[in-house]
């Protein structure tokens, strides 16, 4: 390794260090319950697709806010400039070596668990990333409120690996490979990966992990594959090894969906195949916690579990980083969220005191502005600042704190078809759509049965299990659903909400096209109660937001 | 040129995009997976995305999603994007004109750069201009295209601010409409001088060899020993090279189409190419299809015309047509 090599992983190790103690410079604690905003009256969000032209509108000044700035080199050169600030914080991500459980040598786990004691995570994190990723032995990301103290230590260590292998009458043959306890020597298993040209990283990462494993005794050879072509190979479990990264949500409940048996269907995610009846019970019991505090007890025992089981085995989680230019003021940050974030927009300012709008990068075309058929990140970059839900999340703890609800309440009833959760929420207010007009619960109710009637693909899963929902004094909802799960607050209070007036007038909520003047399947125009108003877009250039001038944090005139 | 003979190349013209059509369909339901299958959101159950294939219709019978998309084809239609459940149709509209001016500025440049380039050589055969024009058409057109765009970018929109990093338009917006087509002009200035600084090689090189080939044939000593001028002279060998030119001409129009998905990409461009990509890697059947359907009709058309306009520049085709 070269000495630019060391000083580049002690770099980025400082830089994680200071970030995660809140000391990146970006911003002291804030209170978040008295944030008034936004300050800025205009939102800019500049359209550059090519990452190069991205960092160079960065240094040139033409863009305030980068956000997603994922190759070591960039950050680095971003964290030389002495007109911007980098933020990092860890992130939702997390990358996985699968393993097929219901195929020879994987069916066992002892070979499951060598395997993951060979892979040096560190080596990969300071070879491929350069520092600004994190090794993880936990399948939550260690920035999620729910995943064990020690998950992101590296279990690293072959030595073990082979004392254990052997211990269970594993052998190697002259060559230097495993051998099963029966005589069966290890077959050559395909590692498949992206192909280089889609995820130059990834088929790196691949190499690496092959000669980790192979230093140990598996004989494994990477095979690089379109992605459609691996994730259909992986449904179809007719493979043995496989590397695959996804986001997780803030909560554990998604550990059901990727290990539990009865998600090993056609279209599931348990892609490891793993069966396990104890793991299942728990995965089961999660699901359905009644309350935080069996959810805690779940989440910890099914966690236990997996790193029994190891279904798969858990690589690293990638660091979130952006970039802020150090013109403005009051830059929100915290060890858990970087600068691109709402509470930057509302409580951001020009440090020269001239207001200007503020100027940040859209990395693709949002090419879809209908929150019920939107289904890119871009396009809920732009939604999110109109559209709010009814809770919302605390920047410092993950946790779920007001949003268009002021307070709820989850509680379980029994009813003679059985056990139900009923959810209570009491809005805020005085809250106002960015027509002016009032936000009441008869509009959080048309929400829920405007996504229930049309069984909306994106949102459908939250709404499946409603029973029934009421409203009461114009600012109360109470939703009953079918059974028990506390995840379905989390679920209910996701949703994002619109005027009852504008879903009463869709007339197709596939072809509805909010930008459409002529208003061919629905109205024209994003009504919602976010900090910021649809001012105008053009394709492939800018898109513009402004203030929202009914916004219910705004600061008193 | 009979009108049996052009009857005979339409049909032939239809026939191959009939087979498109249909390869068009059969080989994206060959791939593997499809737009649902690469979804891995743990909040998207196995029924949600049943519940999104019905809506794509993916469940229906093969056959049933072939006679639908035949008829989307044929009446330019071409249903909605899976991806932004817009009218494919609206969103390649939008982008053609930026892929448009693109492709057109940047093909006319680099040949007519190159042609001349390519005749300079030739008539200069042995001196240091034909030296300097192959040693730099070599140079240019051997870099890959992403190579010498980014280096461009780097160079004339960042170290030296010449030219903008992106797009096509700046931000603010400028005001009245000659000011937003000057400014259209100068975003699109870096873009086609990249692509025709790497192609134009190609066309010098074509060029100069068809012209050396032309100025030995018989029929050019004969008119320097009738004493012609050298640019009469040269003017009879050029006229000579013009089918094959204008062939070619017509045959790379499909090409920049196809070419301009790395411009677009690298200068964030809102065109055609970055529409086809994003929708072949996302499994988005109507979009691709219909990008892939208006590119053949592209090509069978650019090679009927082509067809055509041999015939127009070289009496030797009309009178092999009156034959037939």
């Amino acid at each position: 390794m070269s000495y630019k090599h060391i000083f580049s992983v002690f770099f980025a190790a400082t830089l994680m260090f200071t970030a995660l103690c809140g000391t990146s410079g970006a911003s002291s604690r804030i209170d978040i319950e008295h944030v008034r905003g936004p300050k800025i009256n205009e939102l800019s969000m500049i359209i550059i697709s090519n990452p190069d032209a991205q960092i160079l509108a960065a240094e040139a000044g033409d863009i305030d806010i980068l956000s997603d700035i994922t190759r070591p080199t960039d950050i680095n050169r971003i964290a030389h400039n002495k007109n911007l600030t980098l933020t990092l914080a860890r992130g939702m991500h997390a990358f996985f070596l699968l393993l097929n459980n219901k195929v020879f040598p994987w069916n066992d786990a002892v070979l499951r668990k060598a395997a993951a004691m060979s892979v040096d995570r560190s080596g990969i994190v300071r070879m491929i990333f350069g520092g600004y990723c994190e090794p993880i032995n936990s399948w939550l990301p260690p920035v999620s409120p729910w995943a064990p103290s020690n998950s992101a230590q590296d279990i690293y260590d072959p030595k073990a690996a082979r004392a254990l292998l052997k211990k269970h009458g594993y052998s190697w043959n002259m060559s230097g490979v495993l051998t099963a306890p029966n005589g069966k020597p290890l077959p050559v298993m395909k590692l498949l990966t992206p192909l280089a040209r889609v995820a130059p990283t990834t088929a790196e990462l691949a190499e690496l992990i092959a000669d980790s494993l192979s230093s140990v005794g598996f004989p494994v050879q990477t095979e690089p594959m379109d992605f459609s072509a691996m994730i259909s190979v992986i449904d179809r479990k007719d493979y043995s090894m496989a590397l695959m990264a996804w986001s997780m949500g803030r909560d554990p409940d998604s550990l059901y969906s990727f290990y539990h048996s009865d998600m090993d269907v056609d279209g599931g995610y348990n892609m490891t195949g793993v069966h396990d009846k104890r793991l299942d019970r728990e995965l089961y019991s999660l699901r359905h916690a009644p309350d935080k505090k069996s959810a805690a007890k779940y989440a910890a025992t099914s966690q236990k579990l997996l790193a029994e089981i190891i279904p798969s085995v858990p690589i690293y989680s990638r660091f979130s980083v952006s970039a802020v230019s150090k013109k403005w003021k009051n830059i929100f940050t915290t060890d858990k969220i970087t600068a691109d974030n709402i509470w930057t927009l509302l409580c951001a300012e020009p440090k020269d005191g001239k207001m200007r709008p503020m100027r940040m990068l859209l990395a693709e075309e949002p090419r879809n502005l209908n929150p019920f058929s939107a289904s890119t990140a871009y396009s809920w970059q732009v939604l999110g600042m109109i559209y709010e839900t009814l809770l919302s999340t605390n920047p410092y703890t993950l946790e779920n704190m007001h949003g268009l609800a002021k307070t709820w309440k989850v509680s379980t009833k029994n009813t003679t078809s059985g056990q139900c959760t009923e959810l209570d929420f009491t809005l805020q207010s005085g809250i106002k759509w960015n027509d002016g007009s009032p936000l009441t619960a008869a509009d959080v109710k048309a929400s829920m049965d405007f996504i229930r009637k049309n069984k909306i693909p994106r949102f459908f899963d939250s709404v499946k299990n409603i029973a029934y929902i009421t409203t009461s004094d114009n600012n109360k909802i109470h939703v009953v659903m079918n059974g028990v799960s506390y995840w379905y607050l989390d679920n209910i209070a996701g949703l994002p909400i619109l005027p009852k007036k504008v879903l009463d007038a869709i007339k197709d909520w596939q072809r509805w096209d909010p930008l459409d003047r002529a208003g061919t399947f629905g109205p024209y125009g994003l009504v919602g109660t976010g900090p910021f108003a649809f001012k105008s877009y053009r394709p492939g250039e800018f898109l513009l937001m402004k203030k929202n001038k009914f916004y219910r944090l705004l600061e008193a005139k | 040129m009979s009108s049996k003979w052009l009857a005979k190349r339409i049909l032939a013209s239809f026939i191959v995009l009939a087979a498109v059509l249909v390869l068009n369909f059969i080989l994206f339901r060959m791939m593997p997976g499809d737009a649902v299958s690469t979804i891995i959101d743990p909040s998207f159950s196995p029924e949600a995305k049943e519940n999104l294939r019905r809506i794509y219709g993916l469940d229906k019978p093969l056959f049933e999603q072939f006679l639908i998309y035949v008829r989307e084809m044929l009446t330019f239609s071409f249903g909605l994007s899976f991806l932004s459940r817009k009218p494919v149709w609206d969103e390649l509209a939008s982008r053609l004109p930026v892929t448009l001016a693109l492709a057109s500025a940047s093909m006319t440049i680099s040949a007519l750069l190159g042609t001349w380039l390519g005749i300079k050589a030739a008539i200069n055969r042995g001196h240091f201009a034909e030296k300097l024009v192959l040693r730099a058409s070599a140079v240019t057109s051997s870099f890959p295209s992403f190579f010498v765009q980014l280096i461009l970018l780097m160079l004339f929109a960042h170290t030296f601010p010449i030219f903008p990093l992106r797009g096509t338009l700046s931000f603010p917006q400028p005001q009245g409409t000659i000011n937003i087509f000057i400014d259209y002009v100068w975003h699109l200035a870096l873009p086609v001088i990249s692509l025709s600084l790497i192609s134009f090689g190609g066309w010098a090189l074509y060029v100069r060899n068809l012209m050396v080939r032309a100025l030995s044939e018989d029929f050019i000593t004969m008119a320097r020993a009738r004493g012609l001028p050298p640019n009469r002279v040269n003017l009879h060998a050029f006229r000579t090279i013009l089918p094959p030119i204008v062939t070619i001409l017509l045959m790379s129009v499909p090409g920049l189409v196809s070419g301009a998905v790395i411009t677009e990409s690298v200068f964030s461009l809102h065109g055609v190419g970055t529409f086809l990509l994003d929708a072949v890697s996302s499994a988005d059947y109507p979009a691709a299809g219909a990008a892939f359907y208006l590119l053949a009709l592209i090509t069978v058309t650019s090679n009927l015309l082509a067809d055509i306009a041999y015939g127009l520049v070289d009496p030797r085709v009309r009178i092999e047509g009156r034959g037939e």
